[in-house]
């Protein structure tokens, strides 16, 4: 009996001293981040350590795949306290978080200040039943790249302006030889598939959903994009391995010099430069994405967004010091030291220290500025799911572009309904 | 009396010693299940610091036997890839069996190796045969094509595509096309059959340990060829390891998800993918649930039919 008295002593006694270390010690920010696209897990690091350097603060920062973060986010929004003080949050989930209050609004604590300084294209991703719910953190888009020496090879000088001149360029190279299946993209039954979407929609004129989130795509534009993807698949213009492809995947194709036009996220660029694990440096350029020959003098280019902010949890007991750790990583002194990816601040991006560091700066402010948002509704997994599986269905050739489309809008409307 | 009162004592102490197993299998698996089955009866969603639920009784269910476009595709497919699944392992696994049950040179060692597969992690597994069947010129089966030279150098097979197998013949193609195979979900049979295969080496080879040598001997003298000793002597004999093993793989095979989610994501829907779609990804815990206990339901209906089959088949 005595050594279990003892036993318990000392396991309290543990406990105690653990306890008293703990509350003298710094305090504890939680934080989960994606290790895939955007900034890389070091130099999300390199900003907490800077962070800690300034404020005393521990943060311990979670890295997960991008697909895992959404289930993540909803567990720790569930629990009591949350388990992320911080989170990373998709344009996508704007609403659907928004309107489960599970993070909290930001409008008091961004100034007209920062507003001013933000493109309203980027600031207006995070705004949902007329509050901003997340700073804006990453501004990744989509861009074109090309295959400068195909093109010469098949024949022309510069790279195409509309979708019909690459069409054109395309069955040039095929005809010559030059490359097996000219486009490569991401077309796999995933998020990026919508993205492909949005973008294509927007290159013939049009946006998938209108104002209110109600889908519009199953009229003119996103049936002509549809079509388009449909077409080049029957062509033989685009690789049938689009359609397993995701965005790794279709820059792989492009690096290898199997491809020679695709559209991706911004991170292809440094990859495409990259001479260990590129075959194309030198080749391989990024541009403006083309639209249709019906769109030139309204529009030059058209991209989709992938933007993402960073939120508080509405459950996380440390709001304050959240928002000091968001407002540093997202800071322009900040985005300016990592210029791998594109700074969200109008002044970083015209500054002369940027453009001077990244040539490619003005192809992506005009790129940038042309961005088409995916909709803003709270149930927008099951959304995107039901506009994924319809796009893919047709892609298959199971389905005419109209048919699958109109299906998905009648599954959509439904689902909005509830 | 004294040792009556001992019983007692001895009946005490059980007891209390199986207490404690007793309150855990309560709180980790009956407690849980009881919750599930709530939520299914319920229309529930997270919320900020908990989950927010409506009662709507079993339209969570009739929802799905009912109304989805999408339940009785995946439960066609799901039944594709359990019940093609479980032939290749039975013919491969009994045949890998009998050969390793012979007396050959180095038995010991091939008993061995075969089990590396099984000792693979499933997502270890799934990664290797995703870059197996990568459409890129990357991908080894290519590779292997190429240098075989069955493909030309320029051609690279997209081994995960979705063209539905012998979609030209008539009524097969159909049929097959009805129950959604395509080429990506026969490779992806192929994938985990791989694994699988050595488990029900290893379970048949322990039941062929059991059958006694004089039974084949006798069949011998009497000029039995290998054909009716397996027939008559090998496969009867086999039924209660084969009973676990339908039962066992079945189970598994019916509730798929990793391999499938990792290789394809949401491009196969068989059911645990539609599961973990509805329950995780739209957040439809309610309905998430209900779809578990209908896998569930599904997997006792076959249980209890092969354990009739078998047991039954035993008792005549």
């Amino acid at each position: 009996m005595r050594r279990y008295a003892l036993g318990v002593l000392f396991v309290l006694g543990v406990l105690i001293l653990c306890g008293t270390g703990a509350s003298a010690a710094k305090e504890t920010l939680n934080v989960i981040y994606m290790a895939q696209a955007g900034y890389q897990p070091d130099d999300i690091r390199d900003m907490a350590d800077l962070f800690e350097f300034l404020t005393d603060t521990k943060v311990n920062i979670t890295f997960v795949k991008y697909d895992e973060q959404h289930e993540k986010i909803v567990a720790s929004a569930v629990a009591p306290v949350a388990t992320y003080d911080v989170i990373l949050l998709d344009l996508i989930w704007t609403a659907e978080f928004a309107s489960r209050k599970m993070v909290v609004p930001l409008d008091d604590r961004i100034t007209a200040d920062i507003r001013k300084d933000i493109a309203p294209a980027i600031m207006d991703a995070f705004v949902y039943d007329g509050k901003t719910w997340a700073m804006p953190f990453l501004a990744n888009f989509q861009l074109f790249f090309y295959n400068m020496d195909m093109i010469r090879k098949a024949g022309f000088s510069a790279p195409p302006r509309t979708l019909e001149e690459m069409v054109d360029q395309m069955k040039a190279m095929k005809a010559k030889g030059i490359v097996k299946y000219p486009w490569t993209d991401s077309w796999n039954q995933k998020e990026g598939l919508v993205c492909e979407f949005v973008w294509l929609t927007g290159a013939f004129g049009g946006d998938t959903f209108d104002d209110r989130g109600r889908p519009t795509f199953n009229q003119g534009p996103g049936v002509q994009a549809l079509e388009f993807m449909v077409g080049l698949l029957k062509d033989g213009l685009a690789n049938p391995k689009c359609l397993t492809n995701d965005e790794d995947a279709a820059k792989d194709d492009f690096i290898s010099g199997n491809a020679a036009f695709t559209t991706n996220w911004t991170f292809q660029y440094a990859l495409m430069n990259d001479p260990k694990v590129s075959k194309v440096v030198g080749q391989g350029e990024m541009g403006l994405i083309p639209v249709s020959k019906s769109q030139i003098g309204k529009a030059e280019t058209a991209s989709v967004s992938g933007f993402q902010g960073a939120a508080i949890m509405a459950n996380s007991r440390k709001k304050d010091l959240a928002w000091q750790y968001l407002r540093f990583i997202t800071s322009p002194l900040v985005q300016r030291s990592y210029l791998q990816e594109m700074p969200v601040w109008t002044s970083v991006q015209t500054s002369a220290y940027a453009t001077m560091m990244d040539r490619t700066m003005p192809i992506k402010s005009k790129q940038i500025a042309a961005v088409h948002h995916r909709p803003k509704v709270p149930p927008y997994p099951e959304v995107s799911s039901i506009l994924q599986r319809y796009i893919h269905t047709a892609l298959q050739m199971k389905m005419e572009p109209k048919a699958a489309l109109d299906k998905a809008a009648e599954e959509i409307n439904a689902v909005l309904k509830k | 009396m004294a040792s009556y009162g001992r019983e007692l004592d001895d009946h005490r102490l059980a007891r209390r010693l199986l207490a404690p197993s007793a309150i855990l299998i309560m709180l980790v698996v009956i407690a849980p299940l009881i919750f599930a089955f709530i939520l299914s009866l319920h229309q529930a969603e997270p919320m900020v610091g908990g989950i927010e639920m409506k009662p709507v009784g079993f339209s969570n269910y009739s929802y799905f036997l009912t109304q989805s476009g999408l339940f009785w595709p995946s439960v066609r497919v799901t039944i594709y890839f359990t019940v093609v699944s479980l032939l290749i392992e039975l013919v491969l696994g009994i045949g890998m069996a009998l050969v390793l049950d012979a007396d050959f040179p180095g038995r010991s060692f091939m008993r061995a190796i075969i089990l590396i597969p099984w000792a693979l992690p499933t997502v270890v597994n799934a990664r290797m045969w995703e870059w197996i069947f990568s459409g890129s010129k990357y991908g080894a089966l290519n590779g292997l094509m190429k240098v075989l030279r069955i493909f030309p150098s320029s051609h690279d097979a997209v081994w995960l595509g979705f063209d539905a197998p012998l979609a030209g013949v008539p009524v097969i193609g159909g049929f097959l096309k009805w129950l959604g195979v395509t080429k990506a979900l026969n490779m992806i049979i192929i994938a985990d059959t791989w694994k699988v295969t050595p488990l029900v080496v290893l379970l048949v080879l322990a039941g062929l340990q059991t059958i006694p040598g004089s039974l084949y001997e006798a069949a011998t003298v009497d000029g039995a060829g290998f054909f009716r000793k397996l027939t008559l002597i090998t496969l009867p004999l086999l039924k209660p390891v084969l009973l676990v093993i339908l039962v066992l793989r079945t189970m598994e095979l019916f509730r798929v998800f990793d391999i499938i989610y990792i290789i394809m994501q949401y491009s196969i829907r068989v059911v645990g993918v539609l599961t973990y779609e509805v329950g995780m990804k739209f957040l439809h815990f309610g309905r998430g649930a209900a779809l578990s206990f209908l896998i569930a339901l599904f997997i006792l209906g076959l249980a209890a039919i092969y354990v009739r089959l078998f047991y039954s088949d035993a008792e005549r």
